[in-house]
């Protein structure tokens, strides 16, 4: 069997649709090959009706310092504890960080995993072992985008899944984390990032629509033109060439995208109410998180939010207090309010987490370092309960007390919320098997 | 495997291809009509010829070296890293030898003024990081796992990387009052990171000297790489040009040859290797002898028996232009230039030695940043972005319907539709349409109300967006 990737199982119902309507993958495919396809496009559909579940990832580029936010240790020492004091929140017994006091009050709608930890305090191998599973091997270079020697769980959310809609399955806002790509999985998975920020006052997804002085009748005609003209893509060298192959797919993708009203609505953030905007907060990760409210509301299956202040090497305290905090408290209490009133909550998991964490102890420029032993990982809905610890740290929030969660747990409950079988692996042309986890358990304590 | 190649490529084919796989620019109109008018038997030969001597030839060549080599004015300086840009571009304008080239790079000493090509040393950094980079790049050799443990998927242990770091231990750059000096006045050897036992310099895979030698060894190690026998050197060379020219080398990724995973026709490999040694590595010479090549001048167009096949070289592979190449035959075809910044106006994308000039367009379809020694830096993956672009882009649409464009001019000076047709087709995939284009073209100018400009951009567009235009083939 051959098609677009190099695997060799299962392919997208909408795909197998294709095949029959643009011939894209024409000769390539034998009826056998068909006829198997349509088995499993109509297996996927039984299953997707029970699991239809969204991922909303807020990601925390450079190390939420969790010490601060979620996992006080009023008690320990000085060069540990910190400026901050814990406040109560709206569930009784927990306590998080004052500076986020909109959160407290919706501390019910999520769940805070306070014994994560990893092996890996670099940033770039953290973020993949993250948003993979997989920690890097040799080889791995963090300067590239993307540079995943594994897919991320976007990708293999959009592979396993498909797309909703006239939507793109995977989104990246305001841009791609560069570990947020496909690896092995192909082009074809990778993330549709809108590559504008959605605080911008004039905010706009880049090239989705014709040029303005372009009226519809000559945009229909032309691209009709375009489909009679494109010899390759219609001849053997588009079908057998992969790069080829992918960009027609993406061509169709982009058609999809630049009719389909459905992406048109929800990128359009000007026509959010103004009240509720300000309560996400005029910046980039307020305004990314209302983004990807409206992105779950338009059929998208995993958004990932790419903030990237969160280094905070010096002068921690200051920083999280007057930035980033403030920011955080508005953007995350506010999504999960918004979500719970659409009655979107039980079908959207949310994940707020960094790389890792930051060292505890505090350094000589009041600020905290990289830390992957120990962290605490925010969760709510898609099937989480709201409300819960799960895990403790040691007295000064170094390590896991008891219970310690990792990478490959975090993936393993995501796919396991979305309905995707954990347990699955992909198998390369070569017949190399890839599975879709590293191991690791559901963190059932959440469910 | 019973796979039968694909037939010779057509002239058409062939002219576009040489073009952007040697000089990284389409050929205008003229040149494309007059190689495929031409009766010159030899005809492929001398054009091969003209190209290896146009001054876009060393443009090109300076820019893939320039990733190579991380001509990166962040790190350096704009003055710095135009000097060495400079250098690299003027190596490749005279032809210099690739063996004198990376002489020149590793082995200078003395006042650094005048020797831009130091400034590889000062953008790689320690010399834990020159001799890591130094093999990939110059031997395609990966060797950084073995600075903290046994290779995993080679022969390398640690001291044979230590053995590589140690060349370069040996020199210390200067500040004096006649300039920065680069001294080779250290000792040229290493310590073994567990053991803590002393690690003389050599090269990869020879034997350890057993004592402490004198004068610069880095010499030695010149001498090493390019001698006859070595076993990487010239193989990596020609098969990053193969690679290059034909779409995937035989050893892939390009900087990655190791005992598990050998090259794909061993026998072409040794081949091209010994040519380009022969030839005193000419790398000109090299290219000659690959683009004469039946291997080469194969058609893109598959036949029942190669259809499945991407490796064997049965077909040509269809290869996404470069970021600068298309950008540049965007602006070719629409006869309208774009302005980066901090460069003469009419300077094209392949002439930049900054990486980093802010653009869209460039950024979009994968030019590398530079902060690595890695091949894979530049990307060729489309995106769905990328496919937008081309698509609905303002940008585009401007160039496409400007009056003082390309497609004003060619409506103008083109009375008759079939006329204006051919040279559209001219100028945006260096061929002349088939009967069945031509048919659907006249047709589409016949039915269209919008007038011939409109119906000629509309031409225009779809021709650029066609894969044919965004892939070499």
């Amino acid at each position: 069997m051959k098609h677009t990737g190099i695997l060799c199982d299962g392919i997208r119902r909408r795909d197998f649709l294709r095949v029959g309507g643009a011939g894209l993958f024409g000769a390539a495919w034998t009826l056998p090959d068909l006829l198997n396809q349509q088995a499993m496009a109509t297996h996927f559909e039984a299953d997707l009706s029970k699991n239809d579940r969204s991922l909303i990832v807020v990601f925390l580029r450079g190390g939420l310092s969790t010490i601060d936010t979620w996992d006080l240790k009023p008690d320990a020492p000085i060069e540990f504890r910190g400026d901050f004091n814990p406040i109560p929140t709206n569930v009784s017994g927990i306590q998080i960080g004052e500076h986020m006091p909109r959160l407290a009050r919706q501390m019910d709608k999520f769940s805070l995993v306070r014994s994560f930890t990893h092996s890996n305090s670099d940033h770039g191998p953290a973020d993949h072992y993250m948003l993979t599973g997989y920690h890097p091997v040799s080889g791995f270079n963090a300067e590239l985008t993307p540079n995943n020697q594994r897919p991320s769980h976007g990708s293999i959310i959009a592979r396993k899944l498909g797309p909703r809609g006239s939507v793109p399955p995977y989104v990246c806002v305001p841009n791609m984390h560069s570990s947020g790509g496909a690896s092995y999985l192909g082009a074809d998975y990778a993330p549709f990032s809108v590559n504008a920020d959605p605080s911008d006052p004039g905010f706009a997804v880049r090239d989705i629509v014709p040029p303005l002085d372009l009226d519809p009748s000559r945009a229909n005609s032309r691209r009709e033109l375009l489909s009679q003209v494109d010899r390759f893509q219609r001849n053997a060298e588009g079908r057998t060439n992969s790069t080829a192959q992918t960009v027609s797919v993406f061509r169709q993708k982009a058609f999809d995208l630049m009719t389909s009203p459905t992406a048109k609505r929800a990128f359009n953030i000007h026509a959010e109410n103004d009240k509720l905007r300000e309560e996400y907060g005029h910046n980039s990760l307020g305004q990314s998180c209302l983004m990807a409210r409206r992105l779950v509301e338009a059929g998208v299956r995993c958004t990932t939010v790419h903030h990237v202040d969160w280094d905070t090497h010096d002068n921690n305290f200051v920083t999280l207090k007057r930035d980033l905090l403030p920011k955080l408290d508005a953007a995350m209490s506010t999504l999960f309010r918004d979500l719970a009133d659409r009655g979107l909550l039980e079908q959207t998991l949310v994940i707020v987490t960094g790389e890792f964490g930051r060292t505890p102890r505090i350094n000589t420029n009041a600020g905290r370092d990289h830390w992957g032993p120990g962290f605490t990982v925010a969760m709510g809905g898609g099937g989480v309960q709201g409300g819960r610890i799960v895990g403790r740290s040691d007295e000064r929030a170094e390590r896991p007390a008891d219970n310690p969660f990792g990478p490959e747990d975090l993936n393993t409950t995501i796919y396991h919320l979305l309905g995707i079988n954990p347990n699955e692996e992909f198998h390369t042309i070569e017949g190399r098997p890839m599975p879709i986890i590293n191991g690791g358990r559901v963190m059932k304590e959440l469910l | 495997m019973n796979i039968v190649p694909s037939a010779l490529a057509g002239d058409a084919e062939f002219v576009r291809r040489s073009y952007i796989g040697i000089i990284g620019t389409l050929p205008t109109v003229e040149e494309a009509r007059r190689f495929l008018d031409s009766s010159d038997p030899a005809k492929r030969s001398h054009l091969i010829d003209e190209l290896l001597k146009r001054p876009e030839y060393d443009d090109y060549w300076a820019l893939k070296w320039a990733d190579l080599l991380r001509v990166d004015r962040q790190a350096l300086g704009h003055k710095r890293a135009y000097a060495y840009y400079e250098w690299i571009r003027q190596s490749f304008a005279e032809n210099k030898s690739l063996d004198q080239f990376v002489r020149d790079i590793l082995t200078f000493a003395g006042n650094t003024t005048d020797a831009p090509q130091v400034s590889f040393y000062r953008v790689v950094g320690d010399p834990n990081k020159i001799a890591s980079t130094v093999s990939q790049v110059f031997l395609g050799v990966r060797i950084e796992c073995a600075q903290c443990h046994h290779h995993p998927f080679d022969r390398w242990s640690q001291t044979d990387y230590y053995g590589m770091t140690a060349f370069f231990r040996q020199v210390n750059r200067k500040g004096t009052i006649r300039g920065e000096m680069m001294v080779p006045d250290g000792n040229p050897k290493a310590s073994h990171p567990r053991t803590g036992a002393t690690i003389y310099a050599h090269a990869l895979g020879e034997t350890m000297p057993d004592k402490l030698l004198s004068g610069d060894q880095r010499q030695m190690l010149a001498d090493w790489m390019t001698g006859t026998d070595n076993p990487w050197f010239a193989r990596n060379a020609a098969n990053r040009l193969w690679a290059h020219l034909m779409g995937r080398g035989l050893v892939e990724p390009v900087d990655d040859f190791r005992d598990t995973n050998p090259p794909s026709n061993p026998e072409l490999l040794d081949a091209l290797a010994s040519y380009l040694v022969e030839n005193g590595y000419d790398v000109k010479e090299l290219i000659r002898a690959i683009t004469a090549s039946a291997t080469y001048q194969r058609t893109s167009r598959p036949n029942e028996t190669n259809e499945e096949d991407e490796q064997n070289y049965s077909r040509a592979l269809l290869k996404r232009l470069d970021a600068e190449v298309l950008l540049d035959a965007v602006c070719q075809v629409t006869g309208l230039n774009e302005k980066f910044r901090g460069v003469p106006f009419g300077a094209r994308a392949i002439e930049l030695w900054d990486s980093e000039v802010d653009h869209y367009f460039l950024k979009l379809f994968g030019r590398p940043t530079r902060k690595t020694a890695c091949q894979c830096e530049r990307s060729t993956q489309p995106t769905v972005g990328q496919v937008l672009h081309l698509l609905n882009s303002p940008e585009i649409h401007i160039k496409l319907s400007h009056e003082a464009g390309r497609i004003a001019q060619l409506v103008d000076n083109h009375p008759g539709d079939r006329e204006l047709i051919e040279s559209i087709y001219l100028t945006f995939l260096s061929r002349r349409p088939i009967s069945g284009e031509q048919a659907i073209a006249i047709d589409y100018f016949n039915k269209n109300d919008n007038g011939r400009r409109v119906a000629a951009e509309d031409l225009a567009w779809s021709l650029m967006n066609s894969l044919e235009f965004m892939f070499n083939h």
